[in-house]
C-alpha cells in the first residue's frame, strides 16, 4: 500500500497508456465481430469457427512478435499489440456474436416482415436491440480479457501496466507487481460494470415492471 | 521484413538445435512445464468441478471465479508467486502459477458438464439401483466429457500463453528464443521461436477440439435409437 500511494501518479499514467492501447481494440474489435458473424455465410461458418479458434489460442507474445515478419511493423512499440488484441476481441466476439444473433426468435423475425420491414429496419429495430443482451454479455467477456492480456505488451516494450511487473519483478518489490494486478482488475471490472449499466440501459423493456391486474 | 539470409544464418549456427538452450531442450522443458501444469490442475479441479455439479454446493464459487480469472493479469501472478516464494523455488512457483491459471476453467467445464445433465438421467439412474459412486462413473463423467475437455481446451490455451513468458523468470521453454532474440535484436531468432511456439499450440488445441468432437459424437444415439 505504502508503494502504491508513494507512486500513484506513475501508475496513473501507466494506467492512460493501458487504457488507451485497449479501449481501440474492444471497439473495433467487436464492430468487425459483428460485421463478420453477419456477412460470413451458413456453409463457410464450420471453416471460420476453426481459423477463429486458432487464432485466439495463438499465446498472445508470440503473436506481437509474428506480426512484424507479416506486417513489416516494427518489433518494438504498440503497434504490434494494438493489431493482436484487436485479433483476439474478433476471435472471441464472432462466437458470441453468432449466438446472440441466433437467439433472436424466429416469430419475431417474421412477424417483423410480415409487417412490411425491409431488411435494414429488420435489422436495426427488431434483430439488433434483441441481440444487445448477448453482445454485451460477449463484450464484458472481451473486454476483461484485453485489459488482462494487454499487459504482456510490456515485454516488446508499451508502457502500461504490465511495466509494473517487469519493473516489480527485476527491482524485487512484491508490492509493485501486486499494485499492477490490482489495477487491472480495477480498470477490468470497471469496464465490466459500464458494459453492465449500458446493457441496462440498452434494453429498458427487460426490466420494465408488469402491471397484473 | 524477415530476412532469409538472417534467417538461415541464425538456423545453421551451432547452439540454435543442441546444448542448454538449444530448440531441442526448450521445447522439451516447454511442454513438459504445460503438461505437468494441466495434470495438476486436473487433479485438483475435475474431482473439485464434479462435486460442485452434482451435489449444487458452491455453485457461486465457480461464475465468481469464472468472472475474477478473466480479469486477473496472468503474467503479473507468475511474477509475483516467484518473487513471493522466492527465487530457488522457480520451478515450483511456476507450475503452481500455470496450475492455478488452468483451475477455473477446468472447475467451470467440469461444473457445467454435469449440471446440464438432464435430471430424469440421473433419476433413472438412481431407480436401476446405481450408488452415488456408479452414478458418477457411468452417467455423470462420460456425460459430462464434451464440456470437461472444453473447459481443458481454455485452460490449455491459457497455460500455453502464460508458459511462453517463464523465460522472464529465469526458466526455459520456447518463449527464450523471444525474449533473448528481443534482447539480443537478433529478429530471425525471435520470428522462428514465434513461429514454432504458434505451431505448436495450435496443433495441441486442435487435437482437444478433436477429442472433444469424439466424445460429443460417442454420446449421440445410434440410427434408429433416437426419439420413439
Amino acid at each position: 500500500m505504502e508503494w502504491f500511494i508513494a507512486n500513484a501518479s506513475f501508475v496513473g499514467g501507466l494506467a492512460a497508456t493501458h487504457l488507451s492501447i485497449s479501449v481501440g481494440p474492444i471497439i473495433i474489435g467487436s464492430l468487425l465481430a459483428i460485421l463478420l458473424a453477419r456477412v460470413i455465410p451458413r456453409r463457410f461458418v464450420n471453416p471460420a469457427r476453426t481459423v477463429l479458434g486458432a487464432i485466439y489460442a495463438i499465446p498472445s507474445l508470440a503473436l506481437f512478435v509474428a506480426l512484424p515478419a507479416l506486417l513489416g511493423t516494427s518489433y518494438i512499440g504498440p503497434t504490434n499489440v494494438v493489431i493482436a488484441l484487436t485479433l483476439y476481441v474478433i476471435t472471441s466476439m464472432y462466437f458470441s456474436a453468432r449466438d446472440a444473433f441466433s437467439q433472436v426468435p424466429l416469430a419475431t423475425m417474421t412477424t417483423s416482415r410480415a409487417l412490411g420491414m425491409n431488411s435494414r429496419q429488420l435489422f436495426v429495430h427488431v434483430e439488433l436491440p434483441l441481440a444487445v443482451p448477448g453482445l454485451i454479455a460477449g463484450l464484458r467477456v472481451a473486454s476483461a480479457s484485453t485489459i488482462s492480456i494487454a499487459t504482456i505488451g510490456a515485454v516488446v516494450g508499451v508502457r502500461d501496466l504490465g511495466y509494473l511487473f517487469l519493473d516489480g519483478f527485476q527491482r524485487k518489490i512484491p508490492e509493485e507487481i501486486i499494485s499492477g494486478i490490482v489495477a487491472v482488475c480495477v480498470i477490468a471490472l470497471a469496464l465490466d460494470a459500464g458494459l453492465w449499466l449500458i446493457g441496462r440501459l440498452m434494453t429498458p423493456w427487460r426490466n420494465a415492471r408488469v402491471n397484473r391486474v | 521484413m524477415c530476412d532469409f539470409g538472417e534467417l538461415g544464418t541464425w538456423l545453421c549456427a551451432e547452439g540454435t538445435w543442441t546444448g542448454q538452450y538449444g530448440l531441442g531442450n526448450l521445447l522439451v522443458e516447454h511442454l513438459l512445464l504445460t503438461v505437468v501444469a494441466l495434470i495438476v490442475a486436473a487433479l485438483i479441479a475435475i474431482p473439485l468441478g464434479m462435486f460442485i455439479g452434482h451435489t449444487g454446493r458452491g455453485s457461486f464459487v465457480v461464475i465468481g471465479l469464472g468472472s475474477l480469472s478473466r480479469a486477473i493479469p496472468t503474467m503479473g501472478l507468475l511474477f509475483a508467486l516467484v518473487l513471493l516464494l522466492g527465487v530457488q523455488f522457480r520451478e515450483l512457483s511456476v507450475v503452481l502459477a500455470l496450475a492455478l491459471i488452468a483451475l477455473p476453467p477446468l472447475i467451470a467445464g467440469a461444473y457445467s458438464g454435469v449440471t446440464t445433465i438432464a435430471p430424469g438421467i440421473r433419476d433413472s439412474a438412481t431407480a436401476q439401483g446405481m450408488t452415488t459412486w456408479q452414478l458418477v462413473r457411468h452417467v455423470e463423467l462420460p456425460l459430462a466429457s464434451p464440456s470437461l475437455i472444453g473447459g481443458f481446451r481454455i485452460a490449455f490455451i491459457q497455460v500455453v500463453s502464460t508458459v511462453v513468458l517463464a523465460p522472464l523468470v529465469g526458466l526455459g521453454g520456447l518463449g527464450f528464443g523471444i525474449i533473448q532474440g528481443l534482447a539480443l535484436r537478433n529478429f530471425a531468432q525471435v520470428t522462428v521461436s514465434a513461429v514454432i511456439i504458434i505451431v505448436i499450440t495450435i496443433a495441441g488445441e486442435q487435437l482437444i477440439g478433436l477429442g472433444q468432437r469424439r466424445a460429443e459424437a460417442r454420446l449421440v444415439a445410434p440410427k434408429g435409437l433416437e426419439k420413439p
